[in-house]
């Protein structure tokens, strides 16, 4: 394995193994068409690497399967921020960053000619000064040095240290292992952590889906857009095809990011001008994000946006344009009034864009007015034992119900022993 | 300005803890590799770190006797970054920051973060499917509950905590937590305690909206005690064993869906069909099993006998509502 290193250079290729060893446990090194054999051990092994004692070996006559296999709601730290750890670099980026930190650790204030002087006589090394501008620069973008003017000369110092942060406010390790564990980009507050020589030993998140960290890498650039209110480029990648090599280019103006907390999806909820339609894509299925222009109608489609979202059980806008029809859904339950106050409670925080009405004794009926009833039914289904009927939504939702219904009760033996109760 | 930046890569790490040294050896440095780094980094690491005839090195050490010493004169510092900041600034628009820090602390972070803009904002993402019953994180009683309750965590503190269980029951007694669960399905916090009974220590989840009362008693627990025996005796005692069909894209709707469970899973090549070992903490079995049902007949559990029996009750009970009964292969 000549030239392998654990270290990389694209994220993308990466975030793709990474997703595939954690959700497809099941794959083996032939499924991974995608790329050639070799791009697989690279990757297989920088997996083993980073992730060690996590991993997961099946042989089976297919071959040898690897997965990541944990509990995600007892671990202390995402596993899977070790891939962000692994930035390749040359000799000279590390050279650099930790003479120039030590030069400016002194608590000077330099300009560029000073600076590579310095390096210099303390290092007895000399860099070209357009290399060390470009890591002053680079610095100076990153927050570590900040610059000020002096006539036409920029002078360099050093910005605060963490330490700073922690001292002034000893609460915040706290606060920070939590937010480094749960909710987005927890990556940064785990950077944060790590430089402060420490690591969550106080919180576990349930309902934790860790692989989402892989899909922050592209979150900057559609927040950035969303905030000055412009568009952005991207392929998006069929989830049923995943031998889908080439995905769908869109231009959309990015509004909000969904996030499911129970299917363990995120989505970029968009609008399409050249479709005049919202539409929501799977974030784990977009690539090649680029900020593009401003988007003048970004105001106007934002309230328009929030008008719809009230009738979205989901994420899904149905195959509607900018306004459209509803298509109501009439779910009436049969719950035991005296011993079963739980699903009613359960139904009240569960109906989301819904409204819930007792309609007889022990008789309760949920009225959603969504563009697509379908994205419900995966939640009614939940019920499975008490829905006493599905009025509404489509003949083929109704019936798709009856059949499933019907299905069921023969995989569970209903037709050989009908007197289970 | 990314998080994928070597800046925050392990190998930059790890050379910092080496030049924080005042002088170390060559164990010293592996040593530091093999804690800090990737399973596979004690193989590259060590001739880049210490000097080499050929200058093939980083030029971060010099070799003084049996030692190396730093090239830097101070010890590595550690800036805040951008990105960082902007997060921090973020997380402070978050309501459960308040859990953490009081007003005089915002106040500081804020001033620290003046100048720097949030990394994103509250309005950014939308749960969709969260429970809408979550803790009140304004509620001053849960914020002091809270904050009394991750203290003690530090000292192992032993509380005397009173709550309504969720049963309606008033319950009672020590308790000394270690680990608070935070469920973004739920939006609730909940501790994990070992509740001193008598001479007994038993295990306790108790959810932290429910405490009515908490106070830190001066007692600190000194008997040893084993998180990962609490979590093991948790844990299902079989895992549950489902079978999947490839209807529905229902294979990849799973795996997404219950990606945070351990599992096996093994597929068959020619009929697509996947069969599921999954793991699961006992207290969350009617969860598991509703959300299992939910798939239609594209799930069928398979085991063990209970779960199963469980699943075909709830089944049949549709079917009589349904009025469906007496089906035949037709």
């Amino acid at each position: 394995m000549a030239g392998y290193s654990e270290l990389i250079k694209n994220f993308e290729k990466t975030r793709d193994y990474m997703r595939d060893f954690f959700i497809y446990g099941f794959k083996v090194r032939g499924e991974f068409a995608q790329k050639s054999a070799r791009t697989y051990d690279d990757e297989k092994r920088r997996a083993e690497s980073w992730l060690g004692n996590i991993l997961r070996y099946d042989d089976s006559l297919r071959g040898r399967q690897i997965s990541i296999s944990t509990d995600s709601a007892r671990i202390s730290e995402n596993p899977l921020y070790r891939a962000y750890y692994s930035k390749s670099f040359t000799d000279n980026d590390i050279k650099l960053h930790f003479y120039i930190l030590d030069i400016f650790a002194d608590g000077r204030t330099l300009s560029l000619k000073e600076t590579v002087e310095a390096i210099d006589t303390r290092f007895d090394m000399y860099f070209e000064e357009q290399t060390v501008r470009n890591k002053l620069k680079e610095y100076v973008s990153e927050g570590l040095l900040k610059s000020e003017k002096r006539g036409k000369t920029a002078y360099f110092s050093l910005c605060e240290n963490a330490e700073e942060y922690f001292a002034a406010i000893p609460r915040l390790s706290d606060a920070v292992k939590f937010f480094s564990e749960s909710g987005p980009f927890g990556i940064i507050g785990n950077s944060i952590l790590k430089m402060h020589g420490e690591s969550n030993d106080k919180f576990f998140i349930k309902h934790n889906y860790i692989v989402h960290t892989l899909e922050d890498i592209l979150l900057p650039d559609i927040l950035q857009a969303m905030e000055e209110k412009r568009l952005v480029g991207f392929s998006s990648f069929s989830a049923k095809k995943p031998a889908d090599n080439i995905g769908r280019e869109f231009i959309a103006a990015p509004l909000c990011i969904f996030c499911s907390v129970q299917t363990g999806r995120r989505y970029l909820a968009a609008y399409v001008p050249s479709q005049r339609r919202f539409h929501s894509f799977r974030l784990d299925k977009l690539k090649k994000i680029k900020l593009l222009d401003k988007y003048d109608d970004y105001d106007k489609i934002y309230d328009a946006f929030s008008k719809n979202r009230r009738h979205c059980f989901g994420v899904s806008f149905g195959s509607r344009h900018e306004d459209g029809h509803t298509e109501p859904l009439v779910i009436t339950f049969h719950i035991d009034e005296n011993t079963e106050d739980y699903i009613i409670n359960r139904l009240e925080r569960e109906k989301r864009v819904g409204t819930l009405e007792k309609t007889a004794d022990n008789t309760y009926t949920l009225t959603l007015d969504v563009f697509d009833p379908n994205e419900a039914m995966h939640w009614a289904k939940s019920f499975i034992g008490r829905i006493k009927s599905i009025e509404g939504g489509t003949e083929g939702l109704r019936k798709r119900f009856i059949s499933d219904v019907t299905r069921m009760y023969k995989m569970y033996g209903g037709d050989v022993n009908d007197d289970i109760q | 300005m990314t998080i994928f930046s070597e800046i925050y890569g392990v190998y930059f790490r790890i050379a910092a803890s080496v030049l924080s040294r005042e002088s170390i050896s060559s164990d010293e440095i592996n040593d530091i590799i093999i804690k800090q780094g990737f399973n596979d980094s004690i193989l590259f690491l060590p001739q880049k770190l210490m000097p080499r005839p050929d200058q093939s090195d980083w030029g971060l050490l010099k070799k003084q006797a049996d030692k190396f010493i730093p090239v830097i004169k101070n010890k590595p510092v550690f800036i805040m970054t951008r990105l960082q900041k902007m997060w921090l600034k973020a997380i402070i628009n978050d309501p459960r920051i308040r859990l953490f820090l009081n007003n005089d602390d915002i106040k500081i972070l804020e001033t620290k973060l003046f100048d720097v803009k949030p990394l994103y904002t509250n309005d950014n993402f939308s749960y969709t499917d969260r429970f809408t019953d979550g803790d009140d994180y304004e509620n001053e009683t849960y914020i002091k509950n809270f904050r009394t309750i991750l203290f003690a965590m530090k000292e192992k503190r032993i509380l005397n905590i009173q709550y309504t269980s969720g049963h309606g029951h008033r319950i009672g007694g020590h308790y000394v937590p270690f680990k608070i669960e935070y469920s973004p399905k739920n939006d609730k916090f909940r501790v994990y305690c070992y509740w001193l009974k008598r001479k007994a220590v038993k295990r306790s989840l108790i959810n932290i909206a429910r405490i009515d009362r908490v106070n830190a008693t001066d007692r600190i627990l000194t008997k040893s005690t084993s998180e990962k025996k609490f979590f093991e005796a948790e844990r299902c005692k079989e895992p549950v064993l489902i079978r999947l069909t490839a209807e529905r894209n229902a294979v990849e709707r799973f795996m997404m869906e219950f990606a945070s469970y351990e599992k096996h899973t093994e597929r068959d090549l020619d009929t697509g069909i996947c069969t599921v070992k999954m793991w699961y903490d006992g207290l969350d079995e009617t969860e598991i099993l509703i959300r299992l049902l939910s798939y239609g007949p594209v799930l069928e559990i398979l085991g063990p006998p209970n779960f199963r029996r469980h699943a075909a009750e709830r089944v049949f009970n549709q079917a009589k509502l349904s009025c469906i009964s007496n089906i035949s292969d037709n």
